[in-house]
């Protein structure tokens, strides 16, 4: 079995996976609430949390598989990239398990890992296939040729879609993190109502930032009375943006790279207007769209292992 | 009782083997190192990570990456080893290596991590109270030395390895060995985001 650890941002959390990519534990201690007075994620706060939940919740996902560690072959752990901060407290935690153990140690690239996530049981996806990585920190397009295999078609030139609807989400007072909570607040408003324009950028790339501004100006001009009123139909039209903005590009990438199946993948894939917008879509199960060790673990069966003592120097990146 | 012991509070992380109160080896490198050195120290010591009884850890105060760094790897070690711990102040590893000297760490913005009444203490070094002739220790006393010599305390030459934290030092002190989890970093400063929404 694989032991996953995952602390590149505000989740702490360890997986044990199977070789074949079954999933026997995946536990998550998400840190949002402990974020959320601060409007935004607290590399300082993040990386003290991390210390204190990353031998708890690797102990946890033990015990819920039914497994000790004499069960684990191999360590994965994210080395990049993140807060670095945050992803030293789990390298080094990674580290010395492998180490005490004389078990070998994957390290994983967090991008990988999303992607990753498409490839756990009950029902993998295999390669090729264009993938959108959207999340708070990213967004992507990636032609994913095989296992650990991919090209770089485009990427955000500014915000990340996740970044633009906490941002959002924000600017209607929905507090933090406000994704989730435009979400459903879009639900009951109109997406046509407000016409709110996403810059249409060369190539495959995206630009969020105009449409935030564009949302800044329409919530300036009302009173509080207003904004109540029209708040789900802001949401709604705001939301509709980005997601437009999303889908065509998707649609765009996958007939340039000449693929059929697109999947979606990152903690935007749980949006469900977009999940809406692409019904024939592979998109991840909910419980691995956000950070995870699953998805970790999942990498690490198409990473190349570092024996021992070859990863006792290894370092993280913060970005590549 | 087979002992590691190790800091990574300032910038030399120290590590050491101990057996019984005798150093059987000791390394200096980097905090992204310390488990590079661990394993050398075993190999050092003709000793298997299973043959450890206990682990001693510095908890700072220092640089905060740093300590977590050596928390996490003690952390790591104590949950596949089932080994328990103890955790030692930086400030008092380095007043046992240099009796009767003060210790001063670098905590960066041009303060410094001492003990003030015997106590740990986060202050500007102008504002140290110090009685002429007393030796300084430490990277801060290293850093800040210009300063502290116009105080009429006295620093060490640089490369004196009185400045460092040693970690043989953190095995003669550690006491009341138990669940490593326990063992809680000593960082001196909120965040200064949590500083932020306090005001
Ligand atoms: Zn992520």
């Amino acid at each position: 079995m694989i032991l996953g650890i995952e602390t590149s941002c505000d989740e702490t959390a360890a997986a044990l996976v199977t070789g074949e990519g079954e999933i026997r534990a995946s536990v998550v201690s998400s840190q949002a609430d402990l974020h959320a007075r601060y409007g935004g994620v607290v590399p300082e706060v993040a990386s003290r949390r991390h210390l204190e939940l990353v031998t708890p919740v690797i102990r946890e996902a033990l015990s819920e598989a039914g497994a000790t560690l004499d069960d684990v072959d191999r360590v994965a752990v994210t080395q990049g990239p993140g807060l670095i901060g945050a992803l030293l407290v789990g390298l080094a935690a990674a580290k010395a398990v492998a180490w005490a153990r004389r078990l070998p140690l994957v390290p994983v690239d967090h991008l990988n890992g999303h992607v990753a996530s498409l490839y756990l049981q009950p029902d993998p996806l295999e390669p090729p296939f264009l993938c959108l990585l959207a999340s708070g920190g990213h967004t992507m397009l990636l032609d994913v040729r095989g296992h650990g295999e991919h090209e770089l078609l485009g990427t955000t030139l500014d915000d990340a879609a996740g970044e633009a609807f906490d941002k959002g989400a924000r600017l209607l007072g929905l507090g933090y993190p406000g994704g989730r909570e435009l979400d459903r607040l879009a639900r009951d408003g109109d997406p046509k109502a407000y016409a709110f324009p996403v810059a249409r950028v060369p190539g495959l790339d995206f630009s969020f930032s105009g449409l935030k501004t564009a949302l800044l100006y329409a919530v300036r001009d009302l009173t509080p009375e207003e904004l109540e009123a029209r708040k789900a139909d802001l949401a709604a039209s705001y939301q509709h943006a980005i997601v437009r903005a999303l889908v065509e590009r998707v649609r765009e990438a996958a007939a340039q790279a000449g693929r059929e199946t697109i999947a979606v993948v990152g903690g935007v894939a749980a949006n469900s207007e977009l999940r809406a917008s692409l019904p024939d879509a592979r998109l991840a199960p909910l419980a691995l769209c956000t950070d995870n060790a699953a998805m970790i673990a999942s990498a690490a069966r198409f990473t190349p292992a570092v024996a021992y003592p070859g990863y006792l120097g290894l370092d993280a990146y913060a970005s590549r | 009782m087979l002992i590691l012991a190790f800091d990574t509070a300032t910038e030399a992380a120290t590590s050491a083997l101990v057996d019984d109160g005798e150093v059987l080896a000791e390394r200096v490198s980097r905090a992204q190192t310390l488990l590079e050195d661990v394993d050398a120290l075993l190999r050092q010591g003709g000793a298997h990570p299973r043959d450890l009884d206990a682990l001693a850890v510095g908890v700072g105060p220092g640089s905060f990456t740093g300590v977590r760094i050596g928390l996490a790897a003690a952390r790591g070690l104590a949950l596949a080893l089932d080994v328990s711990g103890a955790g030692v102040s930086t400030l008092a590893a380095l007043a046992a290596g240099a009796p009767g000297a003060l210790p001063v760490v670098d905590a960066r913005r041009r303060e410094i991590f001492t003990l003030a009444d015997g106590e740990p203490a986060v202050l500007a070094p102008e504002a140290l109270d110090l009685d002429p002739g007393t030796v300084c220790v430490g990277d801060g006393a290293r850093r800040y030395r210009e300063l502290l010599e116009e105080k009429g305390a006295e620093v060490p030459p640089d490369g004196d390895e009185r400045h460092l934290p040693r970690a043989r030092f953190h095995a003669a002190l550690a006491r009341d060995f138990g669940p490593v989890e326990l063992v809680e970093p000593l960082y001196l400063r909120v965040p200064d985001a949590e500083q932020a929404v306090k005001r």
